[in-house]
């Protein structure tokens, strides 16, 4: 039978990060409570009970909830979920707000992986990310979760943060690989619309200096599985099967307040709105996209070469029952070294990774458009 | 219609001194509309026009206006206001018997309203001077009177109105009635009809503006155009009282709409005179002459497949427009175009705006150029409007440019800076008259390339925008000039060479690599861009590779997102042209036209 991964979304902070555009509100107790009795009935409502391989709750902060609280959350999944063959189980957590018991009771409730936004360790770096991080905290936090068998840790690093240098940056994936961590994600600072950064009319560093930014972590993680473009795994085992789903477009549920889903040929992401969410109105209309095997083949092309094997050709051919070289011409940039073409894959070149947005975009001129 | 209540006028003034408003009022004055009815600016039919604040087309009206219990008919003949239409202009202007010259109360006489008032006054035509805008807190109206007396008249002719308000519209109406005379021409005399603007109608043909001279048309005449000598027979004769009424006949004096079924524009030049076929007139009227492109450049559409589609465009638009040229024209970087001939720089952005606006193609504009003239080695002589054009050096024995008469008029303060510019714009300075204490006309003969290249920006930009200037076509004269290449990537892109002169070279060359460098977008390997005269390289930058183009962030599964903002890239490159390896652009084309304020 079909498997399928899944995404819960918790879309409260006890902080609101100066650079996050994502779906979020500030935690209030009796807010928390009513969104997880809606979220049961979103689930009764709209899961199609395809047993779930990959579960992943992000946020917002997931563990800003009280212990009463995410145990209501595991019991929600446990009921309505069919997790029967679930293999990963990821939460998203905050270093200031895990507690020991916290994890104990994630242990308990089926998670094998923790993913920690940390960002940065640098002060003045924390104080325009509007964070914090406290060393001692953190390398117990973690130590705690080998120890009980929570062994996949994932640490969310972020760069190119305005006045930040490749020291600042060095210093922090040093520390970052003195943990017992296997998996590194990196983002360089995205300036979205309606963020404090952005109001305050904060810029971009240099593209050079950010470009070498990107360098620096490739070369400090040298021995690391550089998988996805933002992406490291200490060893193959350690990739995040839930994120690998997107970039194979792969199908998942989406459930929670602003949440993306992809199931069969339609695309969505629930509303933003939480009054509407807690009205029962969970969809933004608007916001569906329905496919057709273009709009897939198209999916596949752009997601898939942003990994490490690139698109599996194999694989495509069995899908759609052509070949991708009758869909798209793209002998050309592979003549020219853009694309790799090896073992019926199709990729992109580590070294062009940070650019290849515009190998992407000259791969999808290439359409053959003779029917 | 008696003869002697016809009154034939025109108005001319300087863009935005409230020629269009003026004609407005007078129409509603007259009854002609009423306010419900006016558009703002009602005689200018033109989207283009209106924006720009410009008339491009001509258009006349017949207006009706009772005065000592006699009726009278005032025809108001619209007329081009700037310097790319002057022939045009001085059609209009031998159309008419009078003329108001208007001039705005805050800002004075500026050249391009003596630039006309010559013109009217070559024409014979009497003149009423206008100060308008009276209500505005800026006007001086005293300045802008002794400014009028300083060239020629006299105070008591000067008449004060506000078209915006409404204040002495009724006096002007009645200054015309009494100053301007009446047409003379006789009805019996063989026919001489001037025609002084055309007009391509998509159901009726060419619709033809004429003023009639001597003699009568009626429906039904044969009548020969005596410059190009095609016959045609009139099927319809009208009046616009602006709208549109249909009439027998046309007389000495009377101005109207004629239609003969006529298909091409190029049949009905500007400046002919149409006769009768069987009862010709001895002689053509004078002041008829063919209009010449000064100005060309390459138009090609971005996307190749649309070239049909922009001939489609073109020929559309030559329907309406006599003085637009243009033939196929290959480019080994842009593919394939026309070599366009326009009558300046203000028609060149006129007809590309139209064809992007009107037509919905985009477009990638070369930079223009003059027609220059070279002398080879065998004393045979070549015409080249293209740097493509420019033959070899070696069989170059001289070159040769057109050169204008100009003429800045500006605040005397002003006087070193424009001397400076000419200077540097290669001009040879002829004298400086003074009109009073404060305001001067600098006479200058400039290569016309100049004046085509950045003059009128440099102008405007030396003054506050307080000069304005004029010219008009002296000649040719020798000149050293060499063909500039500019190189992306080493390649010549030949979209990009200019004709320059061997002195201002260099310049030139560093400005335009400089400006390529700021325009073209880091490409996904280093650029070096360069300017070179044959061989040898004059200039040189590098535009850096790109470093980053990706998003790493994906929040949620949120991957819609990350198509957005790939389409989002993939519309921005598709405005661009894929020139060897390097996408460029459409700005990049022009920018060797803006390098202007950069040193």
């Amino acid at each position: 039978m079909k498997s399928i991964g899944c995404y819960i979304h918790i879309p409260f902070c006890e902080s609101i990060c100066s650079y996050c555009d994502f779906c979020k509100n500030f935690y209030n107790e009796k807010q928390v409570d009513a969104y997880l009795k809606e979220l049961e009935r979103e689930i009764e409502d709209s899961y199609s009970k395809l047993p779930i391989d990959t579960l992943y709750i992000g946020g917002g902060t997931p563990s800003s909830l009280n212990i009463k609280q995410l145990e209501k959350l595991f019991e929600i999944i446990n009921k309505k979920l069919d997790l029967s063959i679930l293999k990963e189980f990821t939460i998203e957590c905050n270093f200031e707000n895990t507690t020991i018991e916290k994890i104990n009771l994630f242990k308990k409730a089926g998670i094998n992986r923790i993913s920690f936004g940390l960002e940065s360790i640098n002060g003045d770096i924390l104080k325009i990310l509007e964070r914090d991080a406290n060393k001692e905290n953190i390398t117990k936090l973690i130590n705690y979760c080998n120890q009980i068998g929570i062994n996949n840790v994932n640490i969310d690093l972020m760069y190119a943060i305005p006045n930040e240098t490749l020291k600042i940056l060095e210093d922090d994936l040093d520390f970052i690989l003195s943990l017992n961590i296997n998996h590194i994600s990196t983002y360089s600072l995205i300036l979205e619309d309606h963020t404090k950064l952005k109001i305050n009319n904060i810029k971009y560093i240099d593209e050079e200096l950010d470009a070498k930014m990107y360098e620096l972590i490739c070369s400090k993680l040298e021995n690391w599985d550089h998988y996805e473009i933002s992406n490291f795994a200490k060893h193959k085992s350690y990739r995040s099967n839930h994120n690998l789903k997107y970039w194979h477009n792969e199908e998942y549920y989406g459930f929670g307040l602003g949440s993306s889903g992809y199931e069969g040929n339609i695309r969505y992401t629930k509303t933003k709105s939480l009054s509407k969410y807690l009205s029962g109105d969970y969809i933004n209309k608007d916001s569906i996209e329905y496919l057709s095997p273009k709009d897939k083949i198209y999916y596949d092309i752009i997601l898939n070469l942003r990994t490490k094997e690139g698109i599996d050709l194999e694989k495509f051919s069995k899908i759609y029952k052509k070949n991708l070289k009758d869909y798209y011409d793209y002998t050309d940039l592979v003549k020219n070294n853009l694309l790799i073409e090896k073992d019926n894959h199709l990729s992109i070149k580590e070294d062009l990774w940070y650019i290849s947005n515009s190998i992407i975009i000259r791969f999808l001129e290439g359409e053959v458009t003779n029917e | 219609m008696k003869q002697e209540n016809i009154r034939n006028f025109c108005i001319i003034a300087h863009i935005d001194h409230g020629k269009s408003t003026l004609a407005d009022r007078i129409l509603e004055k007259t009854g002609a509309l009423d306010k419900r009815e006016l558009k703002e600016q009602t005689l200018d039919s033109m989207d283009i026009e209106r924006e720009r604040g410009i008339t491009i087309k001509l258009n006349a009206v017949q207006l009706k206006y009772k005065y000592n219990s006699e009726e009278y008919y005032l025809h108001l003949i619209d007329t081009p206001g700037h310097v790319d239409f002057s022939y045009e202009v001085s059609r209009s202007l031998a159309a008419c018997e009078g003329a108001l010259l208007v001039v705005d109360a805050a800002q004075g006489i500026e050249a391009q309203t003596l630039a006309n008032l010559y013109l009217a006054l070559d024409n014979n035509l009497k003149v009423i001077p206008v100060i308008n805008k009276i209500d505005l807190p800026s006007a001086d109206v005293d300045k802008v009177l002794e400014e009028l007396e300083n060239i020629g008249f006299d105070k008591d002719e000067v008449v004060l109105t506000s078209a915006k308000t409404g204040v002495g519209i009724d006096e002007l109406l009645t200054k015309i009635i009494e100053v301007i005379p009446a047409p003379k021409g006789e009805k019996d005399k063989p026919l001489q009809a001037l025609i002084f603007d055309s007009l391509f109608d998509s159901y009726r043909g060419v619709i033809t503006s004429i003023r009639v001279v001597e003699g009568e048309v009626k429906v039904g005449d044969v009548i020969k155009m005596m410059e190009t000598g095609a016959v045609y027979d009139v099927v319809g004769l009208s009046i616009n009282t602006p709208k549109e009424v249909a009439v027998k006949s046309l007389k000495a004096g009377e101005v109207g709409y004629l239609f003969a079924s006529i298909k091409s524009i190029s049949d009905v030049e500007v400046g002919d005179t149409i006769t009768l076929e069987n009862n010709k007139a001895p002689s053509r009227l004078p002041g008829y002459k063919p209009m010449k492109p000064m100005v060309y450049c390459g138009i090609y559409p971005i996307e190749s497949n649309k070239f049909e589609d922009l001939r489609e465009a073109l020929e559309k638009l030559k329907l309406n427009d006599a003085a637009l040229t243009f033939e196929p024209e290959t480019s080994k970087a842009l593919g394939f175009g026309f070599r366009c001939g326009f009558l300046g720089l203000l028609h060149m952005e006129i007809i590309e705006e139209r064809i992007e606006r009107e037509f919905h193609i985009d477009l990638i504009a070369t930079s223009p150029s003059v027609v220059y003239e070279v002398i080879q080695t065998d004393e045979s002589k070549v015409l080249v409007d293209s740097p493509a054009k420019m033959p070899r050096r070696e069989v170059i024995s001289k070159t040769l440019e057109p050169y204008v008469k100009c003429s800045i008029f500006t605040p005397s303060d002003y006087i070193g800076p424009l001397m400076e510019l000419c200077q540097e714009k290669r001009g040879n300075f002829i004298n400086i008259d003074y009109l009073d204490k404060e305001r001067v006309t600098i006479n200058y003969e400039i290569p016309l390339s100049e004046i085509v290249y950045d003059f009128f920006d440099k102008l405007k930009s030396y003054t506050k925008g307080y000069a304005s200037f004029d010219y008009e076509l002296i000649g040719y004269k020798e000149s050293n000039l060499v063909k500039m290449d500019i190189l992306l990537n080493g390649e010549v892109v030949d979209a990009l060479s200019i004709i320059v002169h061997k002195d201002f070279a260099y310049n030139r060359g560093r400005a335009v690599v400089e400006k390529l460098k700021e325009i073209i977008p880091r490409q996904m390997f280093e650029v070096p861009v360069q300017a070179a005269i044959g061989m040898h390289v004059i200039a040189r930058e590098t535009i850096r590779a790109m470093r980053k183009d990706v998003l790493a962030k994906c929040y949620g599964g949120d991957v819609t997102r990350k198509r957005k903002l790939l389409e989002k890239q993939k519309a921005g490159k598709k405005r661009m042209k894929q020139i060897g390896s390097v996408e460029v652009p459409q700005e990049a084309f022009l920018s060797i036209l803006s390098t202007g304020d950069k040193k």
